[in-house]
C-alpha cells in the first residue's frame, strides 16, 4: 500500500520581481497512514510552504508530490479543490472560520462543497462538533466562542469529509497554554483513532506531542526522528494548575 | 454546490450589509422604473395618437406642401407655401372620387372676449371642414359659404375656449371676440373633441379661410384635407388629386397621403421617439448596473479571506463564481421587480393624466417581460466580472489577505 504523503525532491521557488526566494530545496518526505508528524524549524525555513504543498493549496516548482499514490502534478485547479475537499483537512493558526456563519455552518462547509444533502450535512456537522466537545455550541458564531473553542470548531471542520490527512499550521500559536494543550489532546485522541496528522510548530514541547519530528532548515529536511516517548496532553493538562475546561 | 445553495449563501451575504444592499438595489429600481415608464407611456401615447387620427376615417387624405423624398412619407420644409385656395377649388371641381376638400391655415395668437385674454389656436378653413372631419355643432352654426365669399368676420369656438372667455358655451354665441385687432362675431360652438397628448382640441377658434388669409396677410394654405366619396375610392381620389395639382402647379411640389400612409408615417415617427426616450432611460439602468459592479468589486475585495477559506475547504471556481453571480442577480432582480412596480404605477398615473386612458394589462405584459429579462441581464453582465475575479483568486494569496 502506498504512503499517504510522498514528496520526491520537491522544490519551491518564489519569484519577487528579479529576486528568487528558494523556500524548499529538494524535500524528500513520506508520511504513512496513522502517523502523527511534527514539522519543526526556525522561522523562514519553509514549514508553511511545505504544509501548503502537502495540502494541495500550492504546487511544487519542481519535483513530484503523490497524495495517497495519486500524482498531483497535472491536476487542474478545480481538481485540486476536489482533492482538498475529500482528502485534506486544514487547521490554521488563525482558525479561519467564516465569522458570519455558526459553528454548525462552518463545519458544514466542506460537506456543502462535497455535495452532501442539507439534512445529512447538519447531522454530520453536529456529530463532529460533539466529538470535539462542542455539542452545546452549535449555533454560536466564532466571535461568541473562545480561541480554544474556535480552534476545535476548525478541527471538526477539518474532519468533515474523513480526510486522508489533517494538516495543522501552528494550531496552538494563538492559544493560551491550557487551550493549546487541549487542542493537542484532541489531536492525540484523533490520532489514536487512526487519523493521520501533520503539524507545524517551532515549539519543541508542542512537537513532542507527535510521534515523529521532521526538522527543516533553509528549505531542506535536516533531521527526521521518532519521538521515543511522546508527551501525553491529558497528563500535562492534569498537572496544570487551575480549573480544567472542556470534556 | 447547487444554485439553491448559492442563493442561500448570496442572501446571507446581502443580509449582512442591509443598507448597502438596499442602496445598490435602488440604482436598478430607478433604471427599470424609468425604462418601463417611458416605454409604456410612449406606447400608450402612440396608440392614442394613431387611434385619434384613425378615428378621422379611412376615407381621409392629406395634401401637404412640398415633395416627399423617395422612401419618405413627409416632405421637407422647402415647399411650405405651395398650396392655395384655388388648388382646393380645382380639386373640388374636377376630382370625381372626392367628396369634400377643406384648406387649413393655423396660427397661435392672442384672442380677447368677454373681458378676458387667451392665447389660442386660430384656424382658417371652409364650411366643408365640417363634413371632412365629421364635426358636430353644439350651439349656433358653423362657417358658411357666404362667410367665405364675403370674408366675414365670424368665428366658431371650441367649447374650452368658449368656456374660458365667456364662462359657458351658451353665453358665447352672439358675443364679440377680437383677433389681431379685428372684432369677430361668435356664431357657433362645436362639440367637444377631447385631448391628444395634452393638446386640447377644443381650445380653438375657426374663422373663414379667406378671412384668415386677410387677417394674417398670407396667400397659401398650410395643407388641404380631402375626403374621398367612400373607402373604396381612396386610391382613385389620391390619383385624381395628384393629377389636378400637377396640372395646376406644373410640377410635383406637393404630397398626397392616404389615411393609412399618414398613419404609417406617424406611427414610425412616434416609434422612433419612444425608442429614443427609452434609450435615454436605459442609460440609467446601465448606471444602476455599474453600481452593482462597483459594490460587487468592493465585496469581493472585502471577502478575499472568505474566498480563500472556501477554496481551502474545497470550493471550486464555479462555486465561487456562482456565489457572487447569484448575489449580483438577486440585487438586480429585486431591483427589477420593485422598479417594475414603480414604473407601472408611474406610467398609469402619467397616462391617465396626459392621455385620459390607462395602459391596458395586455400592453403592460411585454414591458414586464422586458424589464425582468433586462434586470437579470444587468445583474449577469455587471456581476460576471467581479465574480470571475473572485473565482480565480489564488487560495494561498486569499488566505494571507488581511
Ligand atoms: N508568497 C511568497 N512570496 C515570496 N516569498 C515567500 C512567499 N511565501 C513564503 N516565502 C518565503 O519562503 C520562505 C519560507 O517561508 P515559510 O512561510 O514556508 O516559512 P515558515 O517556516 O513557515 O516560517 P514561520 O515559522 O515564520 O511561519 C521564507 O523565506 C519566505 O519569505
Ligand atoms: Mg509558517
Amino acid at each position: 500500500m502506498s504512503s499517504v504523503v510522498e514528496l520526491r525532491d520537491v522544490t519551491k521557488v518564489y519569484r519577487l520581481g528579479s529576486v528568487e526566494v528558494r523556500a524548499l530545496r529538494g524535500v524528500r518526505l513520506q508520511i504513512e497512514s496513522g502517523e502523527f508528524v511534527a514539522v519543526m524549524g526556525p522561522s523562514g525555513s519553509g514549514k508553511s510552504t511545505l504544509l501548503n504543498i502537502v495540502g494541495c493549496l500550492d504546487r511544487p516548482t519542481d519535483g513530484a508530490y503523490l497524495l495517497e499514490g495519486q500524482d498531483t502534478r497535472y491536476l487542474s485547479d478545480d481538481a485540486l479543490s476536489e482533492v482538498r475537499n475529500r482528502k485534506v483537512g486544514f487547521v490554521f493558526q488563525t482558525f479561519n472560520l467564516l465569522p458570519r456563519l455558526t459553528a454548525l455552518q462552518n463545519v458544514e462547509l466542506p460537506l456543502l462543497y462535497a455535495g452532501v444533502p442539507r439534512a445529512e450535512r447538519r447531522r454530520r456537522a453536529a456529530e463532529l462538533l460533539a466529538r470535539v466537545g462542542l455539542a452545546d455550541r452549535l449555533y454560536h458564531r466564532p466571535r461568541e466562542l473562545s480561541g480554544g473553542q474556535q480552534q476545535r470548531v476548525a478541527v471538526a471542520r477539518a474532519l468533515a469529509n474523513h480526510p486522508a490527512i489533517v494538516l495543522a499550521d501552528e494550531p496552538t500559536g494563538n492559544l493560551d497554554s491550557r487551550s493549546g494543550e487541549e487542542v493537542l489532546a484532541l489531536f492525540q485522541e484523533l490520532n489514536q483513532a487512526g487519523v493521520t496528522i501533520a503539524l507545524v510548530t517551532h515549539d519543541r514541547e508542542v512537537a513532542e506531542h507527535a510521534r515523529r519530528i521532521v526538522t527543516l532548515r533553509d528549505g531542506r529536511v535536516v533531521r527526521d526522528e521518532p519521538v521515543r516517548s511522546p508527551r501525553d496532553a491529558r497528563e500535562v493538562l492534569r498537572q496544570m494548575p487551575g480549573e480544567p475546561e472542556g470534556p | 454546490m447547487g444554485l439553491l445553495e448559492a442563493l442561500r449563501v448570496a442572501l446571507e451575504a446581502l443580509r449582512a450589509n442591509p443598507l448597502r444592499s438596499v442602496l445598490t438595489t435602488l440604482g436598478v429600481v430607478i433604471g427599470v422604473a424609468a425604462v418601463i415608464t417611458l416605454v409604456s407611456v410612449g406606447q400608450a401615447a402612440r396608440s392614442r395618437v394613431v387611434g385619434e387620427f384613425a378615428s378621422l376615417g379611412p376615407d381621409l387624405l392629406w395634401v401637404l406642401p412640398g415633395k416627399a423624398e423617395e422612401g419618405q412619407q413627409f416632405a421637407t420644409q422647402e415647399g411650405r407655401f405651395t398650396l392655395t385656395f384655388s388648388d382646393a377649388q380645382a380639386i373640388q371641381r374636377e376630382a370625381r372620387a372626392v367628396a369634400a376638400v377643406a384648406p387649413w391655415l393655423q396660427t397661435s395668437i392672442e384672442v380677447t372676449g368677454g373681458g378676458r385674454r387667451e392665447v389660442t389656436t386660430v384656424i382658417g378653413t371652409t364650411p366643408s371642414y365640417l363634413q371632412v372631419r365629421a364635426l358636430r355643432l353644439q350651439l349656433g352654426r358653423f362657417l358658411s359659404e357666404a362667410d367665405e365669399e364675403r370674408r366675414k368676420r365670424v368665428v366658431v369656438l371650441g367649447p374650452t375656449l368658449a368656456r374660458r372667455l365667456f364662462r359657458a358655451p351658451e353665453l358665447a354665441v352672439g358675443r364679440r371676440v377680437v383677433i389681431n385687432g379685428r372684432a369677430f362675431e361668435v356664431v357657433g360652438v362645436v362639440h367637444p373633441q377631447g385631448q391628444v397628448l395634452g393638446v386640447d382640441l377644443d381650445d380653438r377658434a375657426y374663422v373663414p379661410f379667406s378671412t384668415a388669409q386677410l387677417l394674417f396677410s398670407v396667400n397659401y394654405a398650410s395643407f388641404l384635407f380631402v375626403k374621398a366619396q367612400d373607402t373604396a375610392s381612396v386610391l382613385r381620389a389620391q390619383r385624381e388629386v395628384e393629377r389636378v395639382l400637377r396640372r395646376e402647379h406644373g410640377e410635383e411640389d406637393f404630397t398626397v397621403l392616404t389615411q393609412s400612409q399618414f398613419l404609417g408615417a406617424l406611427d414610425a415617427i412616434l416609434r422612433v421617439l419612444t425608442v429614443a426616450l427609452s434609450s435615454i432611460a436605459a442609460v440609467s439602468l446601465v448606471v444602476g448596473g455599474i453600481g452593482i459592479m462597483n459594490i460587487m468589486l468592493v465585496s469581493v475585495t472585502e471577502r478575499t479571506r472568505e474566498i480563500g477559506i472556501r477554496k481551502a475547504v474545497g470550493a471550486k471556481r464555479w462555486d465561487i463564481l456562482a456565489q457572487f453571480l447569484v448575489e449580483a442577480v438577486v440585487i438586480s432582480l429585486v431591483g427589477g421587480v420593485l422598479g417594475m412596480g414603480l414604473g407601472l404605477v408611474a406610467s398609469w398615473a402619467i397616462a391617465a393624466r396626459l392621455l385620459d386612458q390607462a395602459p391596458t394589462a395586455a400592453a403592460a405584459l411585454p414591458v414586464v417581460v422586458l424589464a425582468f429579462s433586462f434586470s437579470v441581464l444587468v445583474g449577469v453582465a455587471f456581476g460576471v466580472y467581479p465574480a470571475w475575479r473572485a473565482a480565480r483568486l489564488d487560495p494561498i494569496e486569499a488566505l494571507r489577505y488581511e
